[in-house]
């Protein structure tokens, strides 16, 4: 257990969602055991004892968007909801308790509210989320509501501005200081053709880690797939990009066999999309500035209600397609194959980037790291028109 | 809850019968379901499984009759003649659904009728019917001659002669399986009972009921187990063959080996193609894993495929899908059925052919010839045979197709199982194969006392509901506590829900406790302590370590605040619950 409390405190710290000894994680066996800043390690365990659960995370955000949405929201919100496809479909909406709420037990308001969703905003504490089967989904939860609480405030700010005290600052800093350059530079992809199944799956283990490396995606967030003749080689069912190890299916394009029944739910988006371009790579992840400028949309007096699900529309970000779609069974596998075969690459609405090689990884991955560094820099363009026009009616 | 309840209480042996308001406080504290019919057994629960006064419990959840997702199920709560523990049973079909319309959450039977009868439900009112002319029919004739009067459960021969792991058939082809309660209500001369209600059932509030099944239904299309092409929507349970096969954990020849050359012959693929399976569902339910063969016959399951496949080492898909015609017609248990000839096979040095097969059905289920020793299941089976180790059971119920040298988390579920050797109680192969909600470690024990703990008590909820466990694929307990606040209009959440599944396996094991079981009863077949399963391809799968596996066990049993002997610390238990 207390290895487990170590690696996934070390991936908080090194995906860059936790500040650094701002972590506390406590786990239930038969007996507590916690880790971390003895504050946030002290409340884990007091959350726990209150729940049906294996594990839970306390942290500081890296970046304080979360604290900023809470105190942002109405006085008498009691969540916010954020409308990427990851809260969409896993978190539904995301419970705030205040600072006035804590003051008693603290950890009696964020386990009540942990009762009911998986993770929670508690102002002046940071984001706290459980596992009620492994330590892991705890982690797993975690990232998802520091993900969507990225993109949420990065779409609150474009459209609403700054709001409170030192947010401006705070932003700017985040602008200069904590967006990694993105690039594929340095990184050794296999030459292209691979027949092997060894090296398809020491390919795909490098691939992922590259991707969470690089700041493309977090641990958890994507899938990805090589295609071998008539096998498919692909990323398992909630497996981490980073750890592949053991996690990736062989699946054959005819469906004779059902062992892919734990392959990712995107595989038949993979499959199609396959057919549709020929491709032998195919990686999809879901980096930030892409999922905030796919939820641009900028149509006016559009009937459609449900744009993640229903709309028939192809919008261009640039020469990238983006359409709707949700996972796995919802439409995604039929909207993307048609629009990624010229361009090699396809937002998905809310969702995330989905791009292919034609030979091996190298371009699928120079594809997403284009993509992504035009969306974050079409964003900051749209940032900065705003702030002028703001400034110029002032 | 906001909405009346009723029960209908039938004693068989004075004819009498009266339906009566369910307390709501009664239903907050159990659900309906699985917690009510344990909460109903209550006082009788040490009587015989034959005792005429011990009572067979129907039983819906809150949720039965709304559009709820795969919430339109029953279940089925005696103690079982086969184990003798508390047990319960869950099936699907169109009976749950129209028994709540009849204006019932639960029917109690007690008593012994002295002729055969059919009770018949109606919004109207119920009456038994005389029944003689259909005693010793199949359940496909029974339920062809009640067709009429709704939605049928019935017991075919086997149930009638006592046949310990007999079931109860629902006319659509589900069963409430496993335990025997076929027998129960066999030995109460009740036949079948029908039902056919047209009550709709209410939601309180509409709004919030749409959008906690809209998110249901979104997890369910983002989960790959559900509706992902190679998923049970598609290919049934037997989706799981592959999966199993490559995962060297598919039981065969009684356990000795995991790995069946011959999985192939009966694969979900395979069926599809050689039966042209279709989709069929449970009332209102989405996933619709149900198949049925072009001429209407329900195809089997993943468990039936591979017990009477690699359990059995035999690789004819048409032998096998007589099999489960056979037990589905004769009102009998496929699991426990082929794992039973399976022993019987390996302490006869001979497995049972394909052609051997069919008659050997028949003569368990008339307890005639060789079939008067195998209608007892494979405990009793091995221990008149000298050869008690080659019943592959924990507490007399035989383990379906999982073998515990491939998860451990499912080792311990099977033994701390209170209705024995059972996969869907904990149901760890969610996480430890399935990887949903995220994937564990199968060959380790670390942290697999508090998920397994924290299963059970969830799934007892489930039970209670009564959702299917197939759902819990994709969406989670959260989802189901809002929609039960929708429909009840009153505020639930997933925790208070764990609560009430502790209360109901809590309940159960005080019950066995009662009639005897203790942790010796908790444990697994030597075999999986001592002999190794069948590794390759990169997967070692050796013998489990029993020392390890006692110290889980142990640490099991502190969870659940029990003694480390699995009793409880004292005898006021049952006075302490609602």
């Amino acid at each position: 257990m207390r290895s487990l409390i170590a690696k996934f405190a070390g991936k908080l710290h090194r995906d860059r969602s936790a500040v650094q000894g701002r972590v506390g994680i406590a786990v239930q066996d038969d007996v507590m055991i916690s880790e971390g800043a003895p504050d946030l390690s002290r409340l884990t365990v007091d959350v726990l004892s209150r729940l049906s659960c294996l594990g839970v995370v306390a942290a500081s955000p890296s970046l304080p968007f979360a604290e900023f949405l809470l105190r942002r929201a109405n006085a008498d919100a009691e969540a916010i909801v954020p409308l990427d496809t990851e809260t969409r479909t896993f978190l539904h909406d995301i419970p705030i308790v205040r600072r006035a709420e804590l003051a008693g037990d603290p950890a009696a308001a964020i386990a009540a509210l942990l009762s009911n969703r998986k993770g929670v905003i508690a102002e002046g504490v940071g984001i706290v989320a459980s596992g009620p089967v492994t330590l892991e989904q705890a982690y797993i939860h975690y990232s998802s509501v520091f993900h969507a609480c990225y993109v949420k405030y990065l779409l609150d700010v474009l459209q609403d501005g700054f709001l409170l005290p030192g947010e401006e600052d705070a932003f700017r800093d985040f602008r200069k200081t904590s967006l990694r350059p993105l690039t594929s530079e340095e990184l050794f992809f296999s030459a292209s053709h691979l027949d092997d199944p060894e090296e398809v799956l020491a390919e795909i283990r490098t691939v992922g880690r590259y991707t969470v490396q690089r700041g493309l995606v977090d641990s958890f967030f994507g899938n990805i797939s090589y295609r071998v003749g008539e096998t498919i080689f692909i990323s398992q069912t909630a497996a981490s990009l980073d750890e592949l190890a053991g996690c990736i299916d062989p699946v054959p394009m005819d469906n004779r066999s059902t062992t892919g029944i734990t392959a990712s739910s995107e595989l038949l988006a993979h499959r199609r999309i396959y057919e549709a371009t020929g491709a032998r790579a195919i990686l999809h992840g879901h980096p930030k500035f892409a999922v905030v400028m796919s939820m641009l949309c900028e149509e006016k007096g559009c009937p459609v209600k449900d744009c993640w699900k229903d709309c028939p529309n192809v919008r261009m970000l640039g020469d990238t397609p983006v359409v709707a779609g949700e996972i796995g069974a919802g439409g995604l596998a039929v909207r993307v194959p048609p629009v990624i075969g010229a361009p090699g690459k396809a937002i998905v609405y809310g969702h995330g980037v989905f791009t292919i090689g034609r030979d091996g990884f190298e371009e699928a991955f120079r594809s997403m790291v284009d993509v992504e560094s035009r969306c974050r820099e079409e964003y900051f363009r749209r940032l900065d028109a705003r702030a002028g026009r703001q400034s110029k009616s002032e | 809850m906001s909405l009346r309840e009723h029960i209908l209480i039938v004693d068989l042996s004075s004819g009498r019968m009266r339906r009566e308001e369910i307390s709501p406080e009664f239903l907050g504290t159990y659900l309906g379901g699985r917690g009510l019919g344990v909460r109903l057994l209550r006082g009788r629960h040490t009587l015989s499984p034959f005792d005429p006064s011990m009572p067979v419990v129907f039983a819906v959840g809150p949720l039965c009759g709304t559009p709820a997702p795969t919430s339109a199920r029953i279940s089925v709560v005696s103690r079982s003649p086969l184990t003798g523990t508390v047990y319960d049973c869950s099936a699907g079909g169109r009976f749950a659904w129209r028994l709540r319309a009849a204006g019932l959450l639960a029917i109690l039977v007690e008593g012994r009728s002295a002729r055969p009868v059919v009770l018949a439900v109606t919004s109207a009112g119920e009456e038994l019917l005389p029944a003689s002319d259909l005693w010793a029919k199949g359940v496909g004739d029974t339920v062809r001659a009640l067709s009429d009067r709704g939605s049928v459960a019935a017991i075919g021969p086997a149930g009638e002669n006592g046949v310990l792991f007999s079931s109860i058939m629902m006319g659509e082809g589900n069963a409430v399986g496993r335990g025997g309660l076929g027998a129960v209500l066999g030995m109460k001369n009740l036949k079948a009972v029908t039902v056919d209600g047209d009550r709709v059932m209410p939601v309180a509030d509409r709004e919030r009921f749409d959008r906690a099944r809209a998110d249901v239904l979104r997890l369910f299309r983002a989960s790959p187990v559900i509706f992902g092409e190679l998923g049970i929507s598609e290919y049934g349970t037997p989706a799981l063959v592959d999966l199993m096969r490559q995962r060297r954990m598919a039981p065969t020849e009684n356990f000795r080996r995991t790995v069946f050359v011959g999985a192939g012959a009966y694969s979900g693929p395979t069926i599809r193609a050689a039966y042209g399976a279709k989709k069929e569902g449970c009332y209102g339910c989405p996933i619709r894993c149900k198949k049925r063969a072009s001429d209407g016959r329900p195809l089997p399951e993943y468990e039936t495929v591979s017990h009477f496949g690699a359990l059995n080492a035999i690789a004819d898909l048409h032998s096998i899908v007589r099999s489960n015609d056979a037990c589905n017609d004769l009102g009998m248990d496929t699991i426990t059925a082929a794992a039973t000839l399976s022993a019987w096979g390996e302490a006869r040095g001979r497995f049972p052919s394909p052609e051997e097969i069919g008659t050997l059905l028949h003569d368990i289920a008339h307890r005639r010839g060789e079939g008067i020793l195998l209608s007892e299941g494979s405990r009793r089976v091995a221990e008149a045979l000298g050869m008690p180790g080659v019943s592959m059971s924990v507490k007399s119920l035989e383990l379906p197709a999982y073998d515990p040298r491939g998860a451990y988390g499912m080792a311990l579920a099977y033994v701390t199982s209170n209705r024995g050797g059972c996969h869907l109680r904990a149901y760890p192969i969610s996480h430890e194969i399935l990887r949903k909600p995220v994937a564990s470690d199968r060959f380790s024990f670390s942290g697999k006392a508090r998920m397994i703990k924290i299963a059970e008590d969830t799934n007892a909820a489930v039970d209670s509901l009564v959702a299917c466990k197939f759902a819990f694929f994709g969406a989670s307990i959260e989802e189901y506590a809002e929609l039960l606040s929708a429909v009840t209009g009153e505020d639930h959440t997933p925790q208070g829900l764990k609560e009430i599944g502790e209360r109901v396996y809590l309940t159960e094991r005080f019950y066995n406790a009662e009639n005897g079981f203790t942790r010796a009863d908790d444990d697994l077949p030597a075999r999986f302590f001592s002999e190794a399963g069948s590794s390759g391809e990169g997967i070692d799968v050796p013998p489990i370590d029993r020392a390890r596996f006692g110290e889980e066990l142990t640490k099991y049993y502190r969870i659940r605040g029990l003694r480390d002997d699995g009793s409880f610390p004292d005898g006021g238990f049952l006075e302490r619950q609602p």
